[in-house]
């Protein structure tokens, strides 16, 4: 029955030792379904998470960021200043305690710790550690730092987001940030299900960049196939015609309207035709796919100005009605009123110790009878110290204490 | 089947190994949700392609080749069986239940109701296999006001908030030239298919899962879509538009708000971002003290320390001026270099800076040759291609790379004979009348 059985991965036990969005958005999801997940984080160099928006009511400060808070919902936080003499033995404690370890550190980091795979299956063989990094372990490039756009550039989607006729724009954010850890999860749930049925542990080397190179697949396919090079087409489709986004009249004073459309087909023009009404779009130049295709640049011309006398959202309607895919290009406003992401529940208001105003997004799994749980804060830095400490590492109060005197936990 | 060669460079085991080796999934999905079944076959499970007896829609997806033939389906079915089944008859309704009876995952992505109206809702497929787990990939979603909405990548990567923030100079906001919002959509399609297998572990019981694209979008926006939810004005801008005489104010490592990390290099183009800020601040100190060192930029500029830039430009300390004469200097110096010159210097001094990549450097790429990467067919067609092999290295046998994506009905034999025991003359007689 819903509810009364513990969630899948209550038994979990996982200690996260990653920062920024690649490494922690796998640690998230494992809380969502009931791991216990152990945040390891230094106030020496907090989670770059933290240092960057939005912020609830638009207040700047490391315990008040959106961005950080999405990604470690549910966790527990342990301030360990990992320089500090005192790191290294509760590191290993924490590691022969757990299932899984998570990290994102520049290759050879955790090995100068001692907390390479080789040092962490010694004390734990059966642990499944992940190491996810934009270029992963090995390799002439590792040692290739950054962000995501680092790995968008590397992965190819750089070159691949923008104008024909413009230098490359690149995908929206760190983009290898978001596809990374949809790999990650998956691999590390397969890992552990096969070490459930044979007792082994394993070591996972995710390339941030290899993930996202894989979501341009059929490209590479096509390159080794016939020597195609991939390039950027703005948001023309090779098929679909017409197919892009046209200017709106402002629902919002602040805010630009957008329409974006896709025509699949013939019979789909004739529809938006009769839904436009322009007399222009009856031209029988415009009735194959191929003269649209060939004509693009008039008919977007053409398209924008009937667009334009309309809003977004009046025109994803009459055209959704006639089948044809549209939508507003949705601002975080038209999200937050969107009722097909409230009836998914995607925001969810979290009781923030910052702010009365806090959210997140609730992940994108729907399991029947299986609710995330979504109700405990990203934590403030070493928030859970003593609960990590004392109830999931058996230390005593006075150890415990001797580690905060001593700086170790911070 | 084509066993990959032994150029090919993946770990190629037998059938049956890998982390999933021992499950089978079937894959009703087409061009929204390919990826998701072939994540679990490239971890060893059986995957088992549905299609209609005239094959997918999706072996007609773009990119396709001179031929007609999709290199998307090459890429996204490779490494699964491939049978046909006519679902809209009833002989075809009762042979998939019988697959489903022996199998632990059912993956689809067809528009909410249609399976329902075929007779094969989750509960008709629970009822024949109570342990099985049905994961649906919707674009809109199956609940809600627009559960019936047409959909296309364009328009989930608009209604998922992806689209609007991103804006080159005065174009219309535009997205990866590639579609990507089904595939997202697919790989969270398969984790969830893992987390709901941890809860069947323990109950027993399968379940019904739901994806939604439009929500994988939403998050795929660096919690940009939660500005307006939590309050943060700034965080709302007409980016990259902004008044005359003020400042953007972007903290973030990778510069996505600022829009100028793209430099013209000798050979194309550098991704490069002079980050402002406690975060990307020490990485721009190290390239512009390296950049003095090689007498391209002035010593000022390198010896400020740009982690604590936001403060002096918010209060007007420093200005526009400032950040525009490190740019002129920066981007003088790149122009004169080429990609593998500034990546091969960022390896050495540790600073950011990547070269923007074309599919065919990333084919030549000495870092995913190290690293094992490609995988090599045999197309059913016969021509020989490669495309990305293991997502991952792992410590012991993770991948299965097995085989090139499958003909129409290649496999109908071998699993409608083997896996439901039917004879030869039975499955003749199933493809006469056109139920397979």
């Amino acid at each position: 029955m819903p509810g009364e059985e513990p969630p899948p991965l209550a038994e979990l036990k996982v200690v996260d030792f990653s920062w920024a969005v690649a490494g922690p958005m796998i640690g998230r999801t494992l809380a969502d379904y009931g791991a216990t997940v152990v945040k390891v984080e230094s106030g020496r160099k907090v989670d770059t998470a933290r240092l960057i928006g939005p912020y609830h009511d638009g207040r700047r400060d490391t315990e008040n960021s959106a961005l950080y808070d999405n990604c470690n919902l549910g966790k527990l936080g342990l301030a360990l200043d990992m320089g500090h003499a005192d790191a290294p033995a509760v590191a290993r404690d924490l590691v022969t305690w757990a299932d899984v370890v998570i990290e994102s550190f520049s290759p050879g980091v955790m090995g100068r710790w001692g907390l390479d795979y080789a040092s962490v299956a010694s004390l734990n063989p059966r642990i499944v550690m992940l190491s996810t990094s934009i270029m992963g372990q090995t390799g002439p490039q590792r040692s290739l730092a950054g962000a995501g756009n680092i790995g968008s550039a590397m992965s190819g989607f750089q070159h691949l987001t923008g104008w024909p006729d413009l230098p490359p724009f690149g995908p929206y954010g760190p983009y290898t940030d978001f596809v990374g850890p949809r790999f990650s999860l998956c691999l590390l749930l397969a890992a552990l299900d096969q070490r459930r049925r044979t007792g082994e542990g394993a070591y996972l080397d995710i390339s941030q960049a290899e993930t996202a190179i894989h979501l341009l697949g059929a490209q590479l396919a096509a390159y080794f196939a016939e020597g195609v090079v991939a390039e950027p087409g703005g948001n023309a489709d090779p098929d679909w015609a017409p197919h892009g986004v046209y200017p709106c009249r402002r629902s919002h004073a602040d805010e630009p309207g957008w329409i974006a459309l896709s025509v699949r087909d013939d019979e789909s023009w004739r529809s938006l035709v009769a839904v436009a009404g322009h007399p222009e779009f009856k031209d029988p130049r415009f009735a194959t796919a191929a003269a649209r295709h060939a004509l693009a640049a008039e008919l977007d011309d053409l398209l924008g100005q009937w667009t334009s006398t309309a809003t977004a959202e009046d025109l994803e309607v009459r055209l959704q009605a006639t089948g044809i895919p549209a939508s507003v290009a949705a601002s975080s406003r038209a999200m937050l009123d969107d009722p097909q992401l409230a009836t998914y529940g995607h925001f969810v208001r979290v009781k923030h110790p910052e702010s009365a105003r806090a959210a997140i997004q609730r992940g994108p799994f729907h399991i029947d009878g299986i609710p995330p749980r979504l109700d405990r804060v990203a934590p403030s830095l070493g928030r859970d110290s003593r609960l990590v400490l004392c109830d999931l590492l058996g230390y005593s109060a006075d150890r415990a204490d001797g580690l905060e005197r001593s700086g170790a936990l911070r | 089947m084509t066993w990959p060669g032994p150029d090919s460079g993946a770990a190629a085991t037998a059938p049956g190994s890998g982390y999933l080796g021992p499950y089978r999934v079937l894959d009703l999905t087409d061009e929204r949700g390919l990826l998701a079944g072939r994540m679990l076959a490239d971890l060893g499970a059986e995957v088992i392609q549905v299609e209609p007896v005239s094959g997918s829609s999706a072996r007609t997806l773009s990119p396709r080749n001179s031929a007609g033939e999709s290199l998307a389906w090459e890429a996204y079915a490779r490494n699964k069986k491939g049978v046909t089944c006519a679902l809209g008859t009833s002989a075809g309704r009762d042979l998939f239940l019988r697959l489903v009876a022996v199998s632990d995952f059912v993956i689809d992505s067809t528009e909410p109701g249609r399976l329902d109206e075929l007779g094969l809702s989750y509960e008709r497929l629970a009822a024949v296999n109570p342990r099985v787990i049905q994961v649906s990939i919707h674009g809109f979603g199956a609940l809600g006001p627009k559960s019936g909405w047409a959909v296309s990548d364009l328009v989930l990567w608009a209604a998922g908030g992806a689209l609007y923030p991103h804006r080159q100079l005065d174009r219309p906001p535009v997205r990866p030239s590639v579609p990507q919002a089904f595939l997202l959509a697919s790989c969270d399609a398969a984790g969830a298919a893992l987390v709901a297998h941890f809860a069947r572990e323990r109950s027993g019981a399968g379940t019904h899962v739901e994806v939604v694209a439009q929500q994988s979008v939403a998050l795929t926006t660096l919690g940009r879509v939660l500005a307006y939810a939590v309050g943060d004005e700034q965080d709302v801008p007409e980016a990259p538009v902004r008044a005359p005489g003020t400042v953007m104010i972007d903290t973030s490592l990778s510069g996505s708000a600022t829009g100028r990390s793209k430099w013209p290099v000798a050979d194309g183009f550098m991704e490069l971002h002079l980050a402002i800020g406690p975060a990307g601040g020490p990485w721009t100190n190290r390239f512009l003290r390296w950049l003095a060192d090689q007498g391209a930029i002035d010593r000022d500029i390198a010896d400020t320390d740009w982690s604590a830039l936001p403060e002096r430009l918010l209060s007007g300390e420093i200005d526009e001026a400032f950040l525009e004469r490190a740019r002129t200097a920066v981007g003088a110096y790149l122009a004169r270099h080429t990609k593998r010159q500034i990546l091969d210097a960022a390896l050495a001094h540790r600073f950011i800076a990547a070269p923007i990549l074309t599919t065919k450097d990333l084919a030549e790429s000495p870092q995913l040759r190290e690293r094992d990467f490609w995988f090599e067919v045999t197309a059913s067609s016969g021509g020989s291609l490669a495309m990305p092999g293991p997502y991952a290295r792992a410590s012991n046998g993770a991948f299965t790379m097995r085989c090139a994506a499958p003909g129409v009905g290649q496999h109908n034999e071998e699993v409608y004979g083997a896996v439901l025991g039917l004879e030869a003359p039975t499955i003749e007689a199933l493809a006469a009348d056109g139920v397979i």
